[in-house]
């Protein structure tokens, strides 16, 4: 495990900062209480996830290289609170920007410092979260890039059955893709409207209160399903809950 | 959009609408997907063995012109006829030619992709060749006129009652004769058990082959793939020129893993290692008869049609493909729509970098967008191809041909120009929060315009937050100190 | 003037001039080249069965040429077979089989599909009345219930696969844990026939309606006869 860091780089993420932001603020606040100051890069924006899965590379590259440059003013780990974001800067902007001399290196450096929330609480910090007092039932959907990109299996589910104990169970289908994919949800809407249908089905089924996923991707594309069917189920980013009952 | 992207969206839309479908695309693939599950959980060492069967197969694309050069001179050495066929066209007529000049008249066929992919049957009947599909899926699929729509299970799209109606109307079949699925498997047992007595050559594909003694390897469950390579007098493969293993070992590390990923299974019923023709006499059982039976003649028609070309690009890992179908049953996507929805021979994760690959992205790029790069499909591979890097290239090859919808090529380096200049981002993002003010409603947007009515079709929209994340904190900040 | 093998192969080399492959075609073996510990006679002879039980195959053991032509006139007389195509004596592997079935009456019925194809139509019809195919085999492989089959003098193919009914008998040590095992051993396997086919179970498919259905156009019953 690495040594304990005393601070960290906070990179939001572009939907994180627009949409919902008080999983960012939550996120902020978790890591505070487990002794970590948390910094905020300010000229931080986008991490090009959209134009990169669109094919347009060069877009991306500037993107990443903006990125890169917002988060290596320090040395300090990033945490994002997203699984697809996290997967961008660790799996793809190497590759991404390996013809570059410059932007090369600073990728690799920049993948080897940066972790999703979740992975950040469980492996660097190896934190016990206390168990929180009763509240909603969670269903959990393991959104995929983190899933599968960084191997996010075990400790988004650690975390939840520490703080939530009996009351977070897995969504039925929790693996399957929940249909957003970025473009994907408006180039191929009914696509992505019959994966979301399947999704909403297995929330209903699981009958709990509140969905809660690493990626508020997910979550937006999910939380606009359940709202259009006046379901009375919310979603919740991980931080949020983790965050505890103020965050409700 | 071009006319292919709308004729494909057009077909989603159908399938996503047909009922039944659906149903029949959940069953199987369910069942697929778990066998695959179990009968990797029943291997001691799983990723070991995806990994030797990733090493047989890279080793042979490595260095493909030696290998495919090297079975070429063992499948002659062994008594095979040998033809290269640069094109679809190519192989047609070489086929059509070893038939016509023989004087054949029907021919029985064993599941082969590469034969649909050349369009093979249409050009066998224009050269007065009856050609009958055995593999019993297969063999529907030619009563009813259609395609299948799968790669290992061709009927997915064909009730019980399809298929009765189909042999009552093409074969005269009884109302016992199509009572149920026995029966109608009985019948089609007999039918074609006089096709393959008659027939005086077998059409075979090819699984994998293998370099180094020039042996073919044709795996199936029906024994159709025996018959057909057993009894006619001329056998005729058609190989993809990039299904090599070097070696014998290699075959065996990729059969460990091929059919468990197929179906479930931990080998397929026949695994057929053919090597050369039926041996006459003088063999090692001395100077008597040699094989009592088998073909006489075994010809290899080794097909490009684009595979060599696809080798030199962007996309050539997925040459290391050996045809399973497992990413078909992982794929949400697929698992939606099934595979006459893609339109071409190959459908599902591996065709939609095949096509584009074989065939330009201009007319088959769409299906890389309709994916939404969830991974499954490289879970599940046998040789650990990463499809979802694959299909970033064929969409990275469509936008350089502009080829993406009008208004993300216009949106595109907009977005890039504001997000590469944090000053610009946050004023945007607050002139977005104040526009969509006016649009919301108890904080959820209903319908957004132009192209992102897609999203609010089947969804309501967040708003976004009066104060970003980024700008809060600064603010919270700012208010400690 | 090129041919197209040379054209094809020269498409290639150009190819891999440009291709993005992965850089793990270094060229080393496999770890299927490692060479573990084989399982005693006994442990395979029980996987092996549960394998092919479990493919709907049945397993009998037996030693001597007697209790091998009870079992097969068994299985004969169960599934109304008069009779039978086989391999020769020889490659059966258990000496005396053929005149011990033809005392049970069992009636041996040769076949001879080469020569013209008129010939060979007739023949190959007269078959089909024939209920049961007896062969040896080369080995049995105790991970997957299979049945390696090589084709050649007195081995035909379609003793295995044109009649209703496959009985293989197979001396117990010629069980391997895996393919893979039996090719290290063997490394020339493939070319010991022109057909060596691995069987395991009967025929099947699930093409309509994923439903199971065995005997499609291979044997329905197979039937193997371990042999101590």
């Amino acid at each position: 495990m690495t040594p304990r860091p005393a601070r960290i780089q906070l990179f939001a993420t572009c939907l994180v900062d627009q949409f919902v932001p008080a999983a960012g603020h939550a996120a902020a606040e978790v890591l505070e209480r487990c002794g970590v100051e948390v910094h905020v890069p300010p000229d931080q924006t986008c991490c090009g996830q959209p134009a990169f899965n669109a094919g347009f590379a060069d877009d991306a590259a500037a993107m990443a290289r903006a990125t890169i440059d917002a988060l290596s003013r320090s040395d300090d780990p990033v945490v994002v609170p997203s699984g697809s974001c996290a997967d961008m800067i660790v799996n793809h902007y190497p590759e991404l920007l390996a013809g570059d001399a410059t932007y090369g290196p600073k990728a690799k450096a920049l993948a080897a410092r940066t972790y999703e929330f979740s992975q950040f609480l469980v492996d660097v910090l190896g934190v016990d979260l206390p168990a929180a007092p009763a509240g909603p039932t969670l269903a959990y959907h393991a959104s995929c890039h983190g899933l599968r990109g960084l191997g996010l299996r075990e400790q988004p589910r650690r975390l939840l059955r520490a703080v939530a104990g009996a009351r977070c169970t897995d969504l039925p289908d929790a693996e399957t893709c929940c249909g957003f994919g970025g473009l994907f949800a408006v180039k191929m809407g009914p696509l992505s409207g019959a994966m979301l249908d399947a999704k909403l089905d297995a929330i209903e089924r699981s009958g709990a209160d509140l969905v809660v996923a690493t990626d508020v991707s997910c979550l937006m594309h999910i939380g606009g399903g359940l709202h259009r069917r006046a379901s009375r189920v919310r979603t919740r980013h991980i931080a949020e809950v983790l965050a505890g009952p103020d965050h409700d | 959009m071009t006319d292919a992207a709308l004729a494909f969206h057009r077909r989603i839309d159908a399938a996503l609408a047909d009922v039944r479908l659906r149903q029949a695309l959940a069953l199987t693939t369910g069942r697929l997907a778990g066998g695959r599950t179990a009968a990797f959980a029943g291997l001691a060492d799983s990723e070991a063995c995806r990994d030797d069967a990733r090493r047989a197969r890279a080793r042979a694309i490595a260095r493909l012109d030696s290998s495919l050069d090297q079975f070429a001179t063992a499948a002659s050495a062994r008594g095979c006829t040998i033809h290269w066929a640069e094109t679809a066209a190519d192989a047609r007529q070489i086929i059509s030619g070893i038939a016509r000049e023989r004087g054949i008249r029907l021919a029985v066929k064993s599941k082969s992709m590469a034969t649909e992919e050349v369009e093979l049957n249409e050009a066998l009947e224009h050269a007065g060749v009856r050609v009958v599909e055995t593999d019993l899926g297969e063999f529907v699929v030619q009563l009813g006129g259609d395609r299948p729509s799968h790669i290992i299970t061709p009927i997915i799209h064909r009730s019980r009652q399809d298929v009765a109606a189909l042999f009552r109307e093409k074969l005269g079949a009884t109302a016992e004769d199509v009572a149920d699925i026995p029966a109608m498997t009985a019948l089609a047992r007999r039918v074609l058990r006089a096709e393959f007595l008659q027939a005086g050559m077998g059409i075979s594909g090819v699984n994998l082959a293998v370099a180094e003694t020039g042996s073919i390897c044709i795996v199936t469950n029906e024994g159709n793939g025996r018959l057909t390579t057993t009894l006619p007098r001329v056998h005729v493969a058609l190989l993809g020129l990039e299904r090599l293993v070097p070696t014998a070992a290699d075959l065996a590390a990729v059969l460990t893993v091929l059919a468990r990923s197929a179906t479930g299974q931990a080998s397929s019923v026949y695994t057929n290692v053919i090597t050369g023709p039926r041996r006459r006499s003088g063999g090692p059982g001395g100077p008597q008869a040699g094989d009592p039976d088998g073909p006489d003649e075994l010809h290899i028609v080794i097909l490009d049609n684009g595979r060599s070309r696809l080798l030199g690009t962007a996309l050539s890992e997925i040459l290391y493909c050996v045809r399973c179908g497992a990413c078909l049953n992982a794929c949400p996507v697929y698992r939606l729509v099934g595979g006459h929805a893609y339109g071409g021979v190959y459908p599902g994760p591996v065709g939609s970098v095949v096509m584009p690959g074989l065939h330009g992205v201009e007319a088959w790029a769409e299906l890389a967008h309709a994916s939404s790069l969830c991974g499954a499909c490289r879970d599940v591979c046998p040789v650990k191809i990463d499809l979802p890097h694959l299909l970033l290239a064929v969409r990275r090859e469509a936008a350089a041909k502009r080829l993406a919808p009008v208004w993300i090529r216009a949106a595109m380096p907009v977005y890039a120009a504001v997000a590469t200049r944090p000053r610009l981002y946050r004023w945007a993002g607050r002139a977005a929060a104040r526009l969509a003010r006016v649009l919301q409603h108890d904080g959820w947007i209903r319908r957004l315009p132009g192209p992102l009515a897609a999203w609010t079709a089947s969804r309501d929209f967040p708003a976004p937050a009066a104060r970003s994340f980024v700008e809060e904190h600064q603010a919270r900040k700012a208010a400690e100190r | 003037m090129t041919t197209p093998r040379e054209r094809i192969l020269a498409s290639i080399r150009g190819g891999l001039l440009r291709a993005s492959l992965p850089a793990d075609g270094d060229g080393r073996p496999g770890r299927h080249d490692d060479a573990p510990a084989a399982p005693a006679v006994r442990e395979m002879a029980e996987q092996f069965t549960a394998a092919l039980t479990a493919l709907s195959g049945h397993v009998h053991r037996a030693s001597g040429t007697e209790s091998v032509a009870d079992l097969i006139a068994g299985i004969a007389r169960d599934r109304q077979a008069a009779s039978c195509i086989s391999w020769d004596d020889g490659p059966l592997g258990c000496a005396g089989l053929l005149a011990a079935l033809a005392s049970r009456g069992l009636t041996r019925v040769t076949y001879d599909v080469s020569g013209d194809p008129e010939r060979r139509l007739l023949d190959a019809a007269s078959l089909a009345g024939v209920g049961l195919g007896v062969t040896g085999a080369h080995a049995a492989l105790a991970d997957t219930g299979g049945l390696v089959l090589v084709s050649g003098p007195g081995r035909g193919r379609l003793v295995s696969v044109l009649p209703p009914v496959h009985v293989a008998v197979v001396e117990e040590r010629r069980l391997r844990p895996s393919l893979a095992a039996l090719l290290r051993e063997e490394p020339d396997l493939l070319d010991a026939g022109s057909n060596v086919v691995i069987v395991a179970g009967p025929s099947r498919t699930a093409d309509i309606e994923m439903t199971l259905t065995h005997g499609v156009h291979g044997p329905k019953h197979v039937h193997v006869i371990l042999v101590a």
